[in-house]
């Protein structure tokens, strides 16, 4: 038995200490610990002493407490005003004791509405609100280099050490390009995602390692930068937390590399989320990929103290210009964008987050209008209760507080509800996030959220606590009381009609923001990739260590991988390329034709670069449209040079998709010329919603150097992730130590790439259903307390000659009435809203009326449910009992 | 007139005699009387007891065996002891020449 399970709970005991009166708590609690002790004298009986531990608490809080209070309540006339509070807190929990559905669908509502907001702000706080977590974040920039199309650029090493040279407005600055590496020796090969960045980097950051050292100016030069800085999760759980491994040399591709130091477990790399592992970039003029455009590097900055963005920008815009005068055939154009690292991060998802706060924000605001509404509904059937406590002498004030009290009561409970609403959202939301989502890691359950939400949840109380009393105070207590009748006044009426229909309008509101983007989703999802995803199992694998140190090596490596998954059953084709489509990579090369001269070869488009085998283009099923594919033949050594262009890379080019027999060169101008000898169907490589298609193809052992890593394409029959096993055998077979990572069917590669949408999609329409269910049940609410109160009328009219359907039209035309002006508010709404959401949606417009029209119909449909119910039973009202009921 | 439960409890305290705490006087009720109850209803009903003057208490030395914490020891009052007879008294009366099929 378990240390643990000895130890009286904790939890138990706290409860305990805070609830019993003290006079009594310390004997008490004395002795339920001797006997604790006691039964658990034999090992096997602990679990069983903990259980009767935690049953003796649960009857001491129920039965001891209440007894002192009891007392308490009995005083409560003329005594303090916290006493008495306190008594109408337990007269209220009494009440909502006795009436367990009103109390049931209140905390349900209120917990549903605070737990979604407290959960999407626990999501959207570290992202909007701290998307930077390092010191002084303001002052942090990322710096970009103006492209020919006027977009931002990455930076070449040269322009990078011009810039941080000459600057005088920038303070510190660094440059980061992306690492992939394998680790070995210290147990299995593992694939770890990492970043080369320039010494300087985390002194811009503001960071410092948390064990050894950070990284030297005298290691970011060639041959001296096998030096690596480690994450405190890696160090944690490859190396045990071994603090001996600073100074000492790790395996990394098969070359021992020293390790510096340990980051602090707290730091998070928001430029390279997924970065596990640093090594210090260590490039020199010599380097081949170091020229000025070779713009891989990202750059980030920290701006002086007192000096402006505007500055900054300005200042490096200038350094810009001269380098283009100096260089003209190394830029496209002059001109730089300095950009706030805060912006840069959350970029990209500002517009998601946004949505879904507000969306969230509408679903609390229906929940408060929904509870204001059920205790509003209470109040009308307790006014004669008001009344008769008011004809027997309790003040005004003394009838609010006790409304208060239950007001309060309800919040509390449904503050409750919603903190484990939001406890268990929290987690399965971030499991949901992409991969590359900003601060993923950081991702809890917020505090600062929660505290927010509590004040939310007093507000509510206060007001659902107050609305009754308003209608209590505004009615007639003494006609109330002598007519009997439950008759509500017009005002409230006209209240709960008010709630209604501003639920009607929000429902509206979400449930056309959710149609929006299910019908962008399906338009996205619609748009041909240019690849057929159906049955392609991918995967990377990598060619690593020191036994593939020549080129020759890695293609032999590739080719025996080939083969070897060629031959199980069930494959149809396979192929390798050195990134997939829709896969989140950029790897783009310029693209000059011979006879198309560019005075600046800068200004050359770029194209995707496909390094492909033979079979790769039949597996994925991209159309050759003229001429031919990449064959067997190309891949041979003493084979010509060839290509293989997108049509819309020809089009961009020539302008013709007759291109056939064109030469061009493909990244710097020392590169040998090659023969376009096929057009292919254009890919979607960005993004479904990219319609950015150049690309070109090169056989495999025709590219400048080999790819280590690559893409394992197999085209299957059948079901793809059933071969994924013998897939994986096969490709150990040629090399164990090969690592295998993001094994997943091309399909699932799609709709990874659409995670975003769908997530905010998801959202969107739970909280639109929810929105939905909750303006239904309070339509329903209002007409049956109608049918309630007017059933004297209804009888009357019936023994009039009214007939049913009469009847039937009076109810229904209420419900209708406050139903349709609530779809035309709610149109209105969406209408205005719908641009917050364009960032979002895709080949539709925000007021697309096919999508309006469907939600304000499936809105109006679930109305007229909603009144069906109450409509039945007013038809159903018997003239005579109804005459004769009061 | 006593209700059942604080015959029992009562019983129990006078049974246990100098050291009735919580715990023996929950055990002896056990014991003897074979009924479990909670310690929170055993406290519950001493200390309507202490209410009406019938049973006393003080607080004991700290022990380390119960992390510190004192015991509370119960007494019965003389007026205790009277209405305790009263109440038996009665019961005894009542049920005395009847034949139920036990000896009282």
């Amino acid at each position: 038995m378990s240390r643990d399970a000895r130890t009286p709970p904790a939890l138990a005991l706290l409860l305990l200490r805070t609830m019993l009166p003290a006079s009594q708590a310390e004997a008490f609690i004395g002795d339920l610990l001797e006997t604790f002790a006691a039964n658990c004298a034999t090992p096997g009986d602990a679990r069983r002493a903990r259980w009767r531990f935690w049953r003796e608490t649960l009857v001491a809080l129920v039965t001891v407490r209440p007894r002192r209070l009891g007392v308490t309540t009995q005083l409560a006339t003329g005594d303090s005003v916290m006493r008495t509070f306190f008594g109408d807190l337990l007269h209220g929990a009494r009440l909502l004791r006795r009436a367990p559905a009103f109390t049931a669908l209140a905390v349900l509502t209120l917990g549903l509405g605070i737990g979604a907001t407290t959960a999407i702000y626990s999501v959207a706080a570290p992202t909007l609100l701290h998307a930077v977590p390092y010191p002084q974040p303001d002052q942090l920039v990322t710096v970009w280099e103006r492209d020919a199309e006027g977009g931002k650029s990455n930076l070449g090493w040269l322009t990078f050490v011009d810039f941080a040279r000459s600057t005088r407005t920038l303070e510190r600055t660094a440059a980061t390009g992306s690492w992939e590496v394998t680790l070995s020796g210290d147990g299995n090969p593992e694939r770890v995602q990492g970043s080369r960045v320039s010494w300087t980097y985390f002194r811009v950051l503001g960071v410092h390692p948390a064990l050894g050292r950070d990284f030297l100016a005298s290691e970011d030069e060639p041959g001296n930068n096998s030096v690596v800085m480690l994450s405190h999760g890696l160090w944690q759980r490859r190396y045990a937390g071994d603090s001996s491994i600073v100074g000492r040399a790790i395996q990394i591709d098969g070359a021992p590399y020293t390790v510096a130091g340990v980051l602090p477990a707290s730091f998070e790399d928001v430029i390279s989320t997924q970065s596990r592992i640093w090594r210090v970039l260590g490039y020199g003029p010599s380097l081949s990929y170091a020229c000025r455009s070779c713009r891989h590097l990202r750059v980030i900055g920290r701006v002086k103290p007192n000096t402006t963005l505007a500055q900054a920008n300005a200042e490096l815009d200038g350094i810009s210009a001269t380098l283009e005068k100096e260089y003209p055939s190394e830029y496209p154009q002059s001109g730089t964008f300095v950009v706030p690292l805060q912006q840069q991060v959350t970029g990209a998802v500002r517009p998601v987050v946004f949505a879904l706060l507000g969306a969230v924000a509408l679903v609390l605001l229906i929940a408060c209008a929904n509870v204001a509404n059920l205790q509003l509904a209470r109040a009308m059937r307790r006014s004669d209760e008001f009344a008769v406590r008011a004809a027997l002498g309790a003040s005004r004030a003394r009838l609010a507080g006790q409304l208060l009290a239950e007001g309060l009561l309800l919040a509390l409970l449904g503050g409750v509800a919603g903190i484990v609403v939001a406890w268990l959202a929290v987690p399965a939301l971030a499991t949901r996030l992409p991969d590359d989502f900003p601060r993923l890691a950081s991702v809890t359950l917020d505090l600062g959220a929660l505290g927010a939400t509590a004040t939310v949840t007093l507000v509510v109380g206060v007001l659902i606590g107050l609305v009754p009393v308003w209608h209590a105070g505004r009615g007639n207590l003494g006609a109330a009381l002598r007519s009997g009748s439950r008759q509500a006044g017009p005002s409230r009426l006209v209240a709960r009609a008010g709630l209604v229909v501003t639920e009607v309008a929000l429902a509206l509101m979400l449930l056309a923001g959710a149609g929006l983007l299910s019908r962008s989703l399906l338009r996205l999802l619609s748009v041909d990739p240019g690849i057929d995803a159906t049955s392609v199992l991918t995967m990377q694998i990598q060619a690593t260590g020191r036994a593939y140190a020549t080129d020759a090596a890695v293609f032999a490596n590739h080719d025996r991988v080939r083969d070897a998954v060629r031959a199980l059953p069930g494959v149809e084709a396979v192929g390798t390329v050195n990134q997939l489509p829709l896969g989140g990579n950029t790897d783009m090369y310029g693209v000059r034709a011979l006879d198309k001269p560019l005075a600046n070869p800068e200004l050359a488009p770029s194209a995707d670069r496909y390094v492909v085998s033979p079979d790769f283009m039949r597996t994925l099923r991209i159309p050759i449209l003229h001429g031919r594919g990449i064959t067997e033949a190309d891949v041979r050594d003493s084979a010509a040079k060839v290509v293989v262009v997108s049509a819309a890379l020809a089009q961009k080019i020539w302008g013709t998709a007759d291109v056939i027999g064109k030469q061009v060169q493909v990244g710097e101008n020392s590169t040998p010329w090659r023969t376009v000898v096929g057009v292919a169907g254009n890919v979607r490589h960005h993004g479904l919603d990219q319609d950015r298609t150049l690309q070109l193809y090169v056989p495999e052992r025709q590219w400048l150097f080999a790819d280590d890593a690559v893409a394992l394409v197999v085209r299957t029959h059948g079901d793809p992730s059933l071969l994924a096993p013998a897939v994986r055998r096969a490709v150990q077979s040629v090399d164990p130590a090969q690592p295998i990572v993001r094994l997943e069917s091309m399909q699932g590669v799609i709709a990874d790439s659409t995670a975003q949408r769908r997530l905010a999609l998801l959202l969107f329409g739970a909280f639109a259903l929810i929105a939905a269910t909750l303006a239904a049940a309070g339509i329903y609410g209002v007409l049956s307390g109608m049918v309630a109160e007017r059933t004297r009328e209804i009888g009357v009219r019936s023994a009039l000659g009214a007939t049913p359907r009469d009847i039937l039209r009076l109810v229904l035309s209420r419900g209708a009435t406050l139903a349709a002006i609530g779809l035309v508010v709610g149109l209105l709404g969406a209408l205005a809203l719908g641009r917050f959401l364009q960032a979002l949606l895709f080949a539709v417009s925000p007021a697309d009326p096919l999508t309006l029209g469907i939600v304000v119909a499936l809105l109006g449909f679930i109305a007229l449910v909603a009144c069906i119910i109450p409509a039945r039973r007013a038809v159903c009202v018997d003239p005579m009992t109804a005459l004769r009921a009061d | 007139m006593l209700g059942e439960l604080e015959q029992v409890v009562m019983l129990a305290v006078l049974r246990v005699g100098d050291e009735a705490y919580g715990v023996p006087i929950r055990s002896e009720i056990e014991r003897e009387g074979g009924r479990e109850l909670t310690l929170a209803t055993v406290y519950k009903t001493l200390g309507r007891l202490e209410d009406k003057g019938l049973v006393t208490s003080y607080e004991g030395d700290p022990t380390p065996q119960r992390g510190g914490r004192r015991k509370r020891f119960y007494d019965v009052t003389p007026a205790g002891k009277r209405a305790l007879k009263q109440s038996v008294g009665a019961l005894r009366r009542m049920a005395a020449g009847l034949d139920l099929g036990w000896e009282t």
